[in-house]
């Protein structure tokens, strides 16, 4: 698929209980008016804190190469599963739903981000996504 | 009583002479010398690793105080050993310092940096795990000693592995996420360097430090620097915060500054 | 004035009257002290890594007034409610605020991370003896009030007007009395001779004298100047001097914390402390809860070195300013 940011089917959103007093910066940084919808190959994956950020290039509108920087959380809790550098390969390609940041630029928070063939993220079950080839 | 026996107990673990100074090299349950303490380096080193004379400070406006005093420099064998290719962008980020030094920021130095930026850092000896705090951003290490597991992730002060040979204390440093520099003069490593740390006991309020830097990518070989390391040995002495986020944000966040508010922090 | 090593029989003659149980210990503990494992010098062990969750909340739910503890009975249930609700899974509305937010499930980020540290307290808090926070002070109103009035307006002028966290300064629940937060909610305890280190996940590391010896000057830290002594099986920790800025839940600089840590089991330390702040809470207020070992270890909290968050957030105001602006 080539032409503009890939409009996907309903994502199953749950989330567990957000900690009090996130929402707030939430809302400063990133424009609930602003949604996104993305697939793309990642360049750069930081797993860091306080929030990690997924580097993707995806394909824009007018057909040429967008870089994209998506926010998630903290890592912390995934080093405690296994999870390693090598959880999310550089090449891989995901699909994220989100929102855009309030200054316009190409970044957002990744409400929803998996892998493009529908394998969550970071754990299949409940062990952590076993590193290799990426998705086609 | 109670007093008695923390005495007591004070006398068993830190035999001392006048202030903080220790007449005997104190040793763990385990016979290994305790490097427990609050240390610091007392060179140029964090100006520049390599032999240097004084130099011009970054801002000339800030005169001779912020001036570069000269040193023989820490490296064994005088110079890094860069690749041309990195020896360029050394150069490069010279240059550049004043806007690119992490340490500008307040980022966490890494390691070997931490050790030698001018501010003291402290040891507490445990029996399983011996933990380093630098006063410098509260950069803080967990070292596993006898750990074999590696790194999950990068981070700054990287993952530390240790080993006794001897009275010697190895520390194996991997998982540096390569975006700390190695002083204020533009000499780094990258995330692909393995640094391997010694610290030996001269005594009992002096330390040997080496480190032995390998990276591939920037350097044709390891090569090691060593100095000193002190004992701070004020009376009771205590390591401060040196929190210096607030005063980096100038720095980093002033040009988002809403246009007409007052610059700087008015604190 | 040359001090010597003290004989061993007399230090283990000492020693062991430390050690001695029932009236030192009893008033440190609330639960019956134990001779749990030592240090090899000697000192209870309480390093590890622990879970704060707690299933009894920070405050007491009115309904059970001066009630201190649950029945057998009750507990099951109260248990699993509080269980689900902290793990509850929200399905966020697309288009809404609460939407905007990464998966925390995706992280696997949460507060108690499959912890449950059983607690049969109805809170933490149990001084005063309706287990809640007692009100502010006038004095404390005015000062919370002030800086909301001055930060009125100016919320995104620059990085000073942002919160203490999103400013990657400090956290408040890893500063003495460290109370459960929500995720990373745990913290760890290293020892050696003279010293303990105390870190709450995403906080700095507290490393503190066991010798009771109080400094000469006290300067205002963000964390405070904390000293510590052994009372028995308790690591008595006292804290003051905290810089005014810090103003954990609206304190003043005056706040003075005491942190008191038992070891009751071979996976559990008990977590007590006391707040007396007359210029902020009309009373003294404390209360008590279990930390919990957990496998896993504390990752690096970094937090300027990765705060692209602060500079989205002033961009993103810049921005709005400059559209605004436009439109006129």
């Amino acid at each position: 698929m080539r032409a503009g940011a890939i409009i996907l089917g309903v994502v199953a959103c749950t989330a567990a209980a957000l900690p009090a007093g996130a929402h707030h910066a939430f809302a400063t940084e990133f424009d609930v008016n602003r949604p996104v919808e993305l697939k793309g190959k990642v360049t750069k994956i930081e797993l860091i804190n306080p929030h990690s950020w997924i580097t993707v290039e995806v394909v824009g509108k007018d057909g040429k190469p967008e870089t994209w920087m998506i926010e998630g959380g903290s890592p912390n809790a995934l080093v405690r599963k296994g999870v390693t550098k090598a959880s999310v390969p550089v090449g891989s390609e995901l699909v994220i739903r989100g929102y855009g940041t309030r200054d316009g630029t190409n970044k957002a928070v990744g409400r929803d981000i998996m892998f493009a063939d529908g394998r969550p993220l970071f754990f299949e079950g409940s062990k952590p996504a076993a590193a290799g080839a990426p998705a086609q | 009583m109670r007093r008695l026996l923390t005495a007591a107990l004070v006398l068993l673990a830190v035999p001392a002479l006048a202030d903080g100074v220790l007449d005997k090299l104190p040793r763990a349950a385990d016979g290994h010398p305790d490097l427990s303490g609050v240390w610091q380096a007392l060179n140029t080193a964090h100006w520049n690793l390599e032999p240097h004379v004084s130099a011009y400070p970054v801002v000339l406006d800030l005169g001779a105080q912020f001036a570069v005093p000269p040193g023989q420099g820490v490296v064994d064998g005088g110079k890094i050993p860069y690749l041309p290719a990195a020896l360029a962008e050394r150069d490069k980020r010279f240059a550049n310092r004043l806007t690119d030094d992490p340490e500008g920021k307040c980022y966490l130095g890494g390691v070997p940096r931490s050790t030698y930026m001018p501010y003291p850092f402290q040891i507490v000896q445990g029996p399983r795990d011996v933990i380093i705090t630098y006063q410098y951003a509260t950069g803080f290490r967990r070292i596993f000693v006898g750990g074999k597991e590696e790194a999950p992730l990068d981070s700054w002060m990287g993952w530390s592995n240790a080993h006794w040979e001897g009275d010697t204390f190895v520390v194996v440093v991997t998982g540096l996420n390569g975006l700390t520099w190695l002083d204020r003069a533009g000499n780094y490593a990258t995330a692909n360097a393995k640094v391997t740390e010694r610290y030996t006991p001269m005594g009992p309020n002096h330390l040997r430090y080496e480190a032995t830097i390998e990276d591939a990518t920037v350097y044709s070989r390891p090569w090691t620097i060593r100095m000193p390391l002190y004992r701070i040995v004020d009376d009771d002495y205590r390591m401060l915060e040196f929190k210096c986020e607030p005063y980096a944000e100038e720095k980093i966040y002033g040009h988002l500054r809403k246009p007409s508010s007052t610059e700087g922090a008015s604190k | 004035m040359k001090r010597h090593a003290v004989a061993l029989s007399v230090l283990a003659a000492l020693a062991a009257f430390a050690a001695a149980p029932a009236a030192l210990a009893q008033k440190a503990s609330t639960q019956k002290p134990v001779a749990h494992k030592r240090t090899p010098w000697g000192e209870p062990d309480i390093a590890g890594v622990y879970a704060e969750f707690s299933i009894a909340p920070l405050e007491r739910p009115v309904e059970f007034g001066e009630r201190e503890y649950l029945t057998q009975d009750e507990y099951a249930q109260f248990e699993k409610q509080r269980l689900n609700a902290v793990n509850e899974d929200v399905e966020t509305v697309p288009g809404t605020q609460a939407d905007v937010h990464y998966d925390m499930g995706t992280f696997k980020l949460s507060q108690n991370e499959g912890v449950t540290s059983p607690n049969m307290r109805t809170s933490i808090v149990t001084v005063p003896k309706n287990g809640r926070i007692p009100a502010l002070t006038p004095a404390a109103a005015a000062r919370r009030d002030a800086r909301a009035a001055a930060r009125k307006g100016h919320e995104f002028d620059g990085p000073e007007q942002r919160s203490l966290t999103e400013r990657c300064i400090v956290w408040p629940s890893t500063l003495p009395p460290i109370l459960p937060g929500g995720y990373n909610s745990n913290l760890q305890i290293f020892q050696g001779p003279g010293q303990v280190v105390i870190q709450g996940e995403m906080g700095d590391a507290r490393v503190i004298r066991t010798d009771g010896r109080k400094p000469a000057q006290v300067l205002p830290q963000w964390n405070g100047n904390s000293v510590a002594h052994w009372e028995g099986e308790t690591l008595v920790v006292e804290t003051s001097g905290f810089n005014p800025e810090t103003a954990w839940r609206n304190a003043s600089e005056k706040m003075k914390v005491t942190e008191r840590i038992t070891r009751v089991a071979d996976k559990t330390l008990e977590y007590a402390f006391t707040v007396v702040d007359p210029d902020t809470w009309e009373q003294p207020w404390g209360g008590v809860y279990p930390l919990t070992e957990m496998d896993g270890l504390l990752f690096e909290y970094a937090c300027t070195e990765g705060n692209y968050g602060m500079a989205n957030i002033l961009a993103g105001e810049r921005k709005a300013e400059k559209d605004a602006a436009a439109k006129k």
